[in-house]
C-alpha cells in the first residue's frame, strides 16, 4: 500500500499524453463493445415505444402502448403462463436431477464415466433433430410412447386411473393436447438439460476436500445425509448458484423445441407460447418490430434480475474457498 | 481408562505391503508418537486405528472392546488432520461444536428452523455452547469464535482443529502430522503447547510425525516405523541411547549417527585394520558396524583411535559440527565440538579422534544390535 501511495503522490495528475494513448488503445475494444452489445439493446429499447415495421421509411411514437398490450391481452397472459410454467418446472428438476446424477456418478469408479457419457449425450445432440425424434415417439397412434403404454392394458396397471382412462378412451394426444403440450416441452427440456448440470456439479464435486469427509466421519456424521449437509452441499454452494442461474437463463430462452413441435402456433391453443417464440412470431414472422422489441426488453429485464440475484447470493450468502 | 491395542495389523495397497503385521499397545494417558520416513505406513496405521481405513488382517482394541469392524464414527476417537479439515462454511464456534451436535443432538434437532423448537433443543444448545467456550478458553481462541476458517492464519486453524478434537471427551486423540503446515517458529511453540495439553488432559495421544524432534520432545514413548514395521517402541531416551536396530539409530538423532565398519578376525575386533581393545564372541571372521553419536567422538592428540581431515564445518554458535573425512573413499564422520575447540577444527586440518567404548553401539552386518560385545567392551581394557 505504501508503495502505491507514494506512486500516486509522485504523479498527482496522469500525463495528458499518457491518458490520450490509453484511451486510444482502449478505443477499438470500447467501440466494438458499444456497437455490438449496447447499441442493439438501446435500439430495442427505443423501438419498443414505436410502431416500426421493417421496410417502413418512418415510424410513429406510440408511447407505452406496446407494454400496455403485453399486460392486458390474453395472448400475452398465455405467454407469461407458459414461460413461467416452463422455468419453474425445468429449473428445479434439471438442477435436482443434475445434482443427484453427479453424486451417483461421482461415487462410482470407472463405470461412472459410462454414465457420464450417456447423460451428456442429449446435451451434445442437436435439439431440433431430437425434437423431431420426440415428435415421432409421441405420435398419438403410431408413436412408441402410446404403444408402450397400451401394452399395460389388461394388466393390473389398470388400477391406476391414468391407465384405466387411457385404455378406455385412448392415451393422450401429447403434443396435440393443450393440457399436456407444455409439460411435454418441459420434459424434453429436463431430458436435454440435466446432463449439462450434472457435468457442472461433477466439476464442483472434484473440488471438495476428501479429508473433510473423514473429519465428518470422525465427528460422528454417520449417515450419508449428515455428510451431505455438513460437507458436500456447502462446498457446492458456488456451483449451485451458477447452475441455477444458467438453467434459469436457458429456460427463459427455450425456443427450438417449440419451433420444431409447432412451427405455426406454439402448441394447441397457444399453450406453449413462450417468450422467445413470441419475439420470433411478432418481430420476425409478423414484422411487428415494436411489440417484438417490447417483449425483448421485458426478457432482458428478467435475465438481468436473475443475474443480480446471483451476484447478491454470491457476495452475501455463498461461501467461496 | 483406555488401553489402545493393535495386533498383527497388515495392509496392502495393490502390490505394496504398507503394514507387515504391526503390533502396538498404548496405555491409558500415554503420549505415543509414530515416527518414520514418509511412506513407512505410519499414517495408514493411524487411519486404521481411527477406522477410516480397514486392515486386511489383525485387530484393533480400544478399552477391552474390539473395534476392528466398528465404523470410525462409533469408535469415540478424535482426530486432528494434517490439513486441519475445518468446515469452510462454518464459523470457528460452529466448527468446534460439530462433534457435539452430531453426537448429542438428534437429526431432527439439528434441522435449521424446526430444530430450534424441538423439546430439549435449547438446553442442548446451551450446554454445547458452554463446552465450545471451555475448549476455546483452553486454547485461547475465544476472540476468533465468530470468524470463518478462511480468515484465520495457519496456526489459528491448527488450534481450531485441536479445539474440535478436544471439545468432546474421546477415548483417545489421534494427531496426523498436525504441525507440518506451520512455520518453524510456530511449530516449536505449538509442540510445547500440545505436550502441555496432554499433561493437562491426561488423555491418550497417538501422534504421527516424520519429524524426530517432535517425537523426541513430546512423547512418553516413540514407535519408530520403517517399511511397514515397528522397529522399536520405547521411551525417547532408550530410542536414542539404546536402539535395537541400526535404522532406528540412523533415523533418530541430528546430525545422523556415524556408522563405521569394523571386523572381527579371530577373537579380535579391528577398526580400519587397527585392533580395538575389545574381543568378539567366539572365533570367526565377519563384518560388523559400529555406531558413534557425534557427541561420543572427541578431539584428541594423544593416541587417537583414527585420524581424518576436516572437510566441512557447521558452526551453530553453541556447538560446532565438523565433518571429518577419514579416507579418500569419502567415508566421513560428524563430530560435535564445543566452541573452545574452534582453533583445532580448521578446514583441511588433520585431527585425531577418540571415543568412549561405553558410548559405541555395535551392530551386526544386517544392522541388528549386538549387546553382548558391548557388555564385554564395558569391562576394563585389561580384562578384555
Amino acid at each position: 500500500m505504501a508503495v502505491l501511495d507514494m506512486g500516486v503522490a509522485a504523479h498527482p495528475k496522469p500525463n495528458s499524453h499518457e491518458a490520450r494513448t490509453a484511451w486510444g488503445l482502449a478505443a477499438p475494444a470500447l467501440t466494438l463493445m458499444f456497437l455490438i452489445l449496447l447499441v442493439p439493446v438501446i435500439v430495442a429499447g427505443v423501438l419498443s415505444f414505436t410502431n416500426y415495421s421493417l421496410g417502413n421509411s418512418g415510424f410513429d411514437w406510440v408511447g407505452t402502448q406496446n407494454y400496455e398490450r403485453l399486460f392486458t391481452r390474453s395472448t400475452y397472459e398465455k405467454m407469461f403462463i407458459a414461460t413461467f410454467t416452463y422455468v419453474v418446472t425445468v429449473v428445479p428438476i434439471s438442477v435436482g436431477l443434475g445434482l443427484g446424477a453427479a453424486l451417483l456418478v461421482h461415487s462410482m469408479g470407472r463405470i461412472g464415466d459410462i454414465y457420464k457419457t450417456i447423460y451428456f449425450l442429449p446435451v451434445m445432440a442437436t435439439l431440433l433433430a431430437m425434437a423431431i425424434a420426440w415428435e415421432f415417439m409421441l405420435h398419438p397412434t403410431i408413436g412408441m410412447v402410446n404403444r408402450t403404454l397400451a401394452m399395460a392394458c389388461g394388466s393390473w396397471f389398470e388400477v391406476i386411473p391414468f391407465f384405466a382412462n387411457g385404455c378406455h378412451d385412448g392415451f393422450p394426444l401429447w403434443l396435440g393436447d393443450r393440457d399436456y403440450a407444455i409439460w411435454v416441452v418441459c420434459f424434453v427440456g429436463v431430458w436435454q438439460g440435466f446432463g449439462f448440470n450434472m457435468v457442472l456439479f461433477l466439476a464442483g464435486l472434484t473440488s471438495v476436500h476428501r479429508e473433510l469427509y473423514h473429519a465428518a466421519e470422525m465427528d460422528g456424521a454417520r449417515s450419508g445425509w449428515d455428510r451431505f449437509w455438513l460437507v458436500t452441499w456447502p462446498a457446492l454452494g458456488p456451483t449451485t448458484v451458477f447452475v441455477v442461474t444458467i438453467s434459469c437463463i436457458r429456460a427463459f430462452q427455450v425456443f427450438d423445441t417449440i419451433e420444431a413441435f409447432w412451427p405455426q402456433g406454439a402448441g394447441p391453443n397457444k399453450s406453449a407460447y413462450v417468450m422467445m417464440f413470441a419475439i420470433f412470431e411478432k418481430g420476425v414472422q409478423q414484422n411487428l418490430i415494436g411489440i417484438g422489441s417490447a417483449i425483448t426488453v421485458l426478457f432482458l429485464i428478467f435475465v438481468m434480475f436473475l443475474t443480480l440475484i446471483q451476484r447478491w447470493l454470491v457476495e452475501r450468502k455463498v461461501h467461496y474457498g | 481408562m483406555t488401553d489402545l491395542e493393535v495386533t498383527s495389523l497388515t495392509k496392502q495397497f495393490g502390490e505394496t505391503r504398507v503394514l507387515k503385521g504391526v503390533t502396538l499397545g498404548i496405555e491409558d494417558g500415554e503420549f505415543v508418537s509414530l515416527v518414520g520416513p514418509s511412506g513407512c505406513g505410519k499414517s495408514t496405521l493411524l487411519r486404521i486405528i481411527a477406522g477410516l481405513e480397514t486392515a486386511d488382517s489383525g485387530t484393533v482394541t480400544i478399552g477391552n472392546a474390539e473395534v476392528t469392524n466398528t465404523r470410525a464414527a462409533d469408535r469415540n476417537l478424535s482426530m486432528v488432520f494434517q490439513s486441519y479439515a475445518l468446515y469452510p462454511h462454518l464459523t470457528v464456534a460452529e466448527n468446534i461444536a460439530v462433534p457435539l451436535r452430531m453426537r448429542e443432538m438428534t437429526s431432527v434437532q439439528r434441522l435449521p428452523v424446526i430444530g430450534g423448537v424441538m423439546p430439549g433443543a435449547r438446553r442442548q444448545k446451551h450446554s454445547i455452547s458452554q463446552s465450545v467456550a471451555r475448549a476455546a478458553d483452553m486454547l485461547e481462541i475465544g476472540p476468533l469464535l465468530g470468524r470463518k476458517p478462511g480468515q484465520l492464519s495457519g496456526g489459528q486453524r491448527q488450534r481450531v482443529a485441536l479445539g474440535r478434537a478436544l471439545v468432546r471427551d474421546p477415548a483417545a486423540f489421534l494427531l496426523d502430522e498436525p504441525l507440518s503446515n506451520l512455520d518453524a517458529k510456530l511449530r516449536v511453540q505449538t509442540r510445547t503447547e500440545i505436550a502441555e495439553l496432554h499433561r493437562k488432559l491426561g488423555a491418550t495421544f497417538v501422534y504421527v510425525t516424520h519429524d524426530q524432534v517432535e517425537a523426541m520432545t513430546m512423547s512418553d514413548r516413540i514407535a519408530v516405523m520403517m517399511d511397514g514395521e515397528i522397529l522399536q517402541c520405547a521411551t525417547p531416551e532408550i530410542i536414542y541411547e539404546d536402539p535395537d536396530d541400526i535404522r532406528v539409530a540412523e533415523f533418530i538423532g541430528s546430525p545422523k549417527i556415524n556408522i563405521l565398519p569394523i571386523e572381527q578376525s579371530g577373537a579380535e575386533l579391528y577398526l580400519f585394520g587397527r585392533p580395538l581393545k575389545w574381543r568378539g564372541i567366539g572365533e570367526s571372521t565377519r563384518a560388523m558396524q559400529m555406531g558413534l553419536r557425534p557427541e561420543a567422538l572427541r578431539l584428541t592428540k594423544s593416541a587417537p583411535s583414527f585420524k581424518g581431515r576436516v572437510a566441512h564445518i557447521e558452526n551453530l554458535g553453541a556447538e560446532i559440527f565438523a565433518q571429518i573425512a577419514l579416507n579418500d573413499e569419502g567415508l566421513r564422520v560428524t563430530l560435535r565440538a564445543s566452541p573452545a575447540d574452534r582453533p583445532m577444527v580448521e578446514l583441511g586440518a588433520e585431527v585425531g579422534l577418540g571415543f568412549d567404548v561405553d558410548s559405541a553401539l555395535i551392530f551386526d552386518a544386517d544392522g541388528k544390535r549386538m549387546r553382548k560385545i558391548e557388555v564385554m567392551a564395558g569391562l576394563t581394557p585389561e580384562a578384555a
